[in-house]
């Protein structure tokens, strides 16, 4: 024994290495699995599938699950075929999550009045300057102008509310969204078809025309399900159908991608079959909570009647102001601390001292969050001279939304800096050398190489600010409301808060009917957020080698 | 655009071009200003109300840390902050012993064994477990791990003749399984980043001396990232004390009761393993649960419990705080050790 553990040799065990290996890697599924499981769980009693028939879950396996399965293992090794699945999906769930948010802020919140009168002095101008600026690139004054417009606008579109929601009432909501979202949408159609897929001119018109004439033409065939109104349709056409065609476009240009299409075709045709099969064997259905009566009534003490839309547009309500709010002053904050900020001298040291802070925000829980809310935008009264201050109110969408930004913040500050430092500064160098200055250079080199780690980065913090709960706690926010929030100073409830309210409710209906059919709603959302990160990731992965 | 022909002109636009520069330049300069006024906004907000609170008639700064009841609603009022300290404590505990052995066993599988594929699929699937939002974890705590370990803790009574006590609704041990397992990718994957810039040589060295990959990977990368992994239990511990709404689901709103404290040697107070245990099984209100709880039945500006809700707010802030600062010093240190 002695001699051995002397010299250390002989000691080597083979078997002592194998199972620490395997230990090391059951250690990192633990929480993979626990998680499967759970969430399996949770979606097992959300859509309700014990309720299921034997024959229900054999068709589905043949008709949907087989043939997915089968082409997964298709595409594995053909890395073009998976990259045009990942964009036909990735398209259309960013398209999905454009329209809902679409149809939530512009129609649901804001009305026709309201958005066409910000639209006329607000965001028309700012894409016509913008646009000015793309061709006309040696106008100094176009940035400038659409900083004025930004100031300018609200202000004017205030005032001007009462006036141009009368004139914007004569054309009716259906009106306004055309000519608001479906002739700015047939704009764009045209130019990605001329810029990106080398079109014709004429082909680029027939593009723009043909989107008009099928908004128009849809409309008969819209007015025959009650449940969608014209503006919805002409929202989703926009939001929805230019994503969707652009992928499909991109696709079909490529022989490697063209595969692809098997993806959409085995999913929709192999559901339709499936529902086809079902209904003529007469196989018990599941029973799902997660439903689109959940989706469209507000709570209720009856677990049949509870649903979850006054949460969801909170929801989303609250994550459009948010990313506003962190997008402007987290990349702003990025850019002057990577590209202005002196790194040496006594200034230098602030500015260390700015960095330390921000990582340090970034760890002060959630909660603490939830007090600076409170006690600097509701429970306040300031003077100054002539002017109180009293705060924005308990638990309004302004209030929250405030709040949030304040606790997401520093995420976003954190992985704008990484973006922008990974710009190579021989960009910047070469940018100086041909006489640009310094905001000429952050405008065309350094933002648009770091827009893309910008954007991913920004969006996972969203996904975590959705899913935040103690802060809208601790403004106020009220767990239960029956109607949507109507605007900024009104309050609201979201998603997180009332799965929160629900899950105390001791019947086992809402425990693990109602409680699940939210927790799966609010993971969907996440995962579209998510998914859309992933998709802009790819595509900087792909433009940087 | 061919203007050879044409002199360029140099002078154009020069006073719009200075007023746009500096324009941006302040603009930009105004969003990071933002930044330090969020740090003054909380320390100010949290001082503020905790100094009202304690210049109180009605409670001490010796009492806020020392009794032994916490009860800011009921009559007798008793702001006693120890019970939550023990919750909070109980909680942090149970989710540092899942998550520690965990993430840092991940964190030497990726680093070490994992193959290029695998860690690709792997490391975005553990970030998943950061990204599920915490009252979804609350809500599997209540209605899944609760009623599944209540069946094991059934079982193993049954089987061994033990006497577990069988979980309340509300239970310490399923919030620190769950606040476990959503830190476990912190811990990974802070320590994975230090176990890789471990230089290679310093394996290649190992392997040199004839030592297999276990013995590289536990006594040559473990130590040599050791300050790295500290800095991850830290800044994961720290997120574990901060935790709310889990914990809120979880835990429920009771404070643990303090266990009966027993004499050695009729000297050293100690308390008995077996009641340390018992507490997981009952209720473990924390910090943040109390200050949900307060937030949820009286947020009027003014009164006693609303002020002592800053009160717990400046504590939990000073804890966390230190801890991210010891951790980002101790990194610190690492990270000048390979430059």
């Amino acid at each position: 024994m002695a001699t051995r553990s002397e010299s250390g040799f002989g000691e080597v065990s083979r078997l002592r290495g194998i199972v620490f290996k395997y230990l090391t890697f059951g250690a990192s599924l633990v929480g993979i699995l626990a998680l499967g499981v759970l969430l399996a769980y949770v979606f097992w009693d959300a859509l309700g599938l014990e309720s299921a028939g034997t024959a229900w879950y054999l068709t589905y396996t043949v008709t949907l699950l087989a043939p997915l399965l089968g082409f997964l293992a298709y595409a594995r090794d053909k890395p073009e075929v998976t990259a045009g699945a990942i964009e036909l999906v990735g398209f259309t769930l960013a398209g999905g999550t454009l329209s809902f948010a679409a149809i939530i802020v512009l129609i649901v919140i804001a009305g026709p009045g309201v958005w066409v009168t910000y639209f006329l002095t607000v965001v028309a101008p700012v894409i016509g300057l913008f646009l000015y600026g793309q061709y006309e690139r040696e106008a100094t004054w176009v940035g400038l102008a659409m900083l004025g417009t930004l100031v300018v606008g609200p202000i004017v579109g205030t005032l001007g509310l009462g006036a141009i929601s009368t004139v914007a009432a004569l054309l009716g909501a259906p009106g306004v969204y055309f000519l608001s979202l479906v002739v700015p949408g047939a704009g764009l159609a045209a130019f990605l078809a001329a810029d990106r897929f080398d079109a014709s001119r004429r082909v680029a018109l027939g593009v723009a025309v043909g989107l008009l004439v099928l908004a128009i033409v849809g409309v008969p065939v819209v007015d025959t399900v009650p449940i969608v109104a014209r503006s919805v349709w002409f929202a989703v056409l926009v939001m929805l159908g230019l994503p969707v065609g652009f992928a499909v476009t991109n696709t079909a240009r490529q022989p490697a991608r063209r595969a692809a299409f098997a993806l959409p075709a085995i999913a929709i045709g192999g559901f339709l079959v499936g529902e086809f099969v079902v209904g003529a064997i007469g196989a018990t259905q599941p029973s799902p909570w997660l439903d689109w009566q959940f989706l469209t009534s507000p709570t209720s003490s009856l677990p049949a009647d509870a649903g979850l839309y006054p949460a969801v547009i909170g929801s989303v309500f609250l994550i459009i102001l948010v990313s506003i709010f962190t997008f402007v002053f987290g990349v702003g904050t990025a850019v002057y601390l990577e590209e202005y900020a002196p790194s040496s001298g006594l200034l230098g040291t602030v500015t260390r001292l700015i960095n330390v802070n921000i990582s340090n925000l970034a760890g002060v829980p959630s909660v603490v969050y939830g007090l600076l809310g409170l006690g600097i935008f509701v429970n306040i009264n300031i003077q100054f001279g002539p002017v109180v201050y009293a705060g924005i109110g308990a638990g309004t969408v302004l209030t929250a939304a405030m709040t949030l930004s304040l606790l997401i913040l520093p995420i976003v500050v954190i992985s704008a800096q990484e973006a922008v430092r990974s710009v190579p500064d021989s960009l910047r160098q070469a940018s100086y050398g041909m006489g640009a200055t310094r905001w000429q250079t952050i405008r065309n080199v350094v933002l648009p190489r770091s827009l893309p780690g910008i954007l991913t980065g920004t969006i996972l913090a969203l996904g975590r600010a959705i899913g935040e709960t103690a802060p809208l706690i601790m403004i106020g926010a009220v767990a239960t409301k029956y109607n949507p929030p109507s605007g900024l100073f009104d309050t609201l409830t979201a998603m997180p808060l009332q799965i929160y309210t629900w899950a105390f409710l001791p019947s086992e209906e809402f425990r693990y009917g109602v409680v699940a059919a939210g927790v799966v709603t609010l993971l969907i959302v996440l995962l579209s957020m998510n998914s859309v990160a992933i998709l802009v990731r790819n595509k900087y992965q792909q433009e940087t080698y | 655009m061919s203007n050879e022909g044409r002199t360029p002109d140099l002078t154009r636009d020069r006073g719009l071009q200075t007023v746009r520069e500096s324009t941006y330049k302040y603009a930009l300069a105004g969003c990071a200003v933002l930044s330090v006024l969020t740090t003054v906004g909380i320390i100010g907000v949290l001082f503020v109300d905790a100094a009202e609170f304690f210049a109180s008639p009605a409670v001490t700064f010796g009492e806020f840390f020392t009794s032994t009841r916490f009860s800011p609603n009921l009559e007798p009022v008793s702001f006693g902050i120890f019970p939550l300290l023990l919750g909070t404590l109980l909680v942090t505990f149970g989710a540092a012993l899942v998550a520690l052995p965990i993430g840092l066993l991940t964190a030497i599988y990726l680093s070490e064994y994992a193959s290029q594929r695998t860690r690709s699929v792997l490391k975005p699937m553990l970030e998943v477990l950061a990204g599920v939002p915490t009252v979804v974890y609350g809500y599997f705590a209540l209605v899944y791990i609760t009623p599944a370990l209540n069946v094991v803790i059934g079982g193993v009574n049954g089987a061994l003749g033990t006497q577990f006590p069988t979980l309340g609704l509300f239970n310490g041990l399923s919030a620190s399984i769950v606040v476990g397992i959503m830190i476990i990718p912190m811990v990974s994957s802070i320590s994975e980043d230090a176990m890789s810039s471990v230089p290679d040589s310093l394996r290649q060295a190992g392997y040199g001396l004839g030592a297999t990959k276990f013995n590289v990977s536990l006594r040559i990368v473990v130590p040599a990232a050791i300050s790295g992994i500290a800095s991850s239990f830290i800044l994961a511990i720290s997120r574990a004390i901060g935790e709310t709404m889990a914990v809120v689901l979880a835990a429920g709103s009771r404070p643990p009761d303090i266990p009966p404290t027993q004499s050695a040697f009729g000297l050293l107070p100690y308390v008995a393993p077996g009641d340390l245990l018992a507490l997981y099984s009952d209720s473990a209100a924390t910090m943040t649960v109390a200050m949900i709880n307060i937030a949820v039945s009286d947020l009027s500006g003014g009164s006693l419990a609303y002020q002592s809700l800053f009160a717990i707010g400046l504590t939990l802030f000073v804890i966390t705080l230190a801890m991210n600062v010891i951790s980002d010093a101790i990194a610190n240190r690492y990270r000048e050790e390979y430059e």
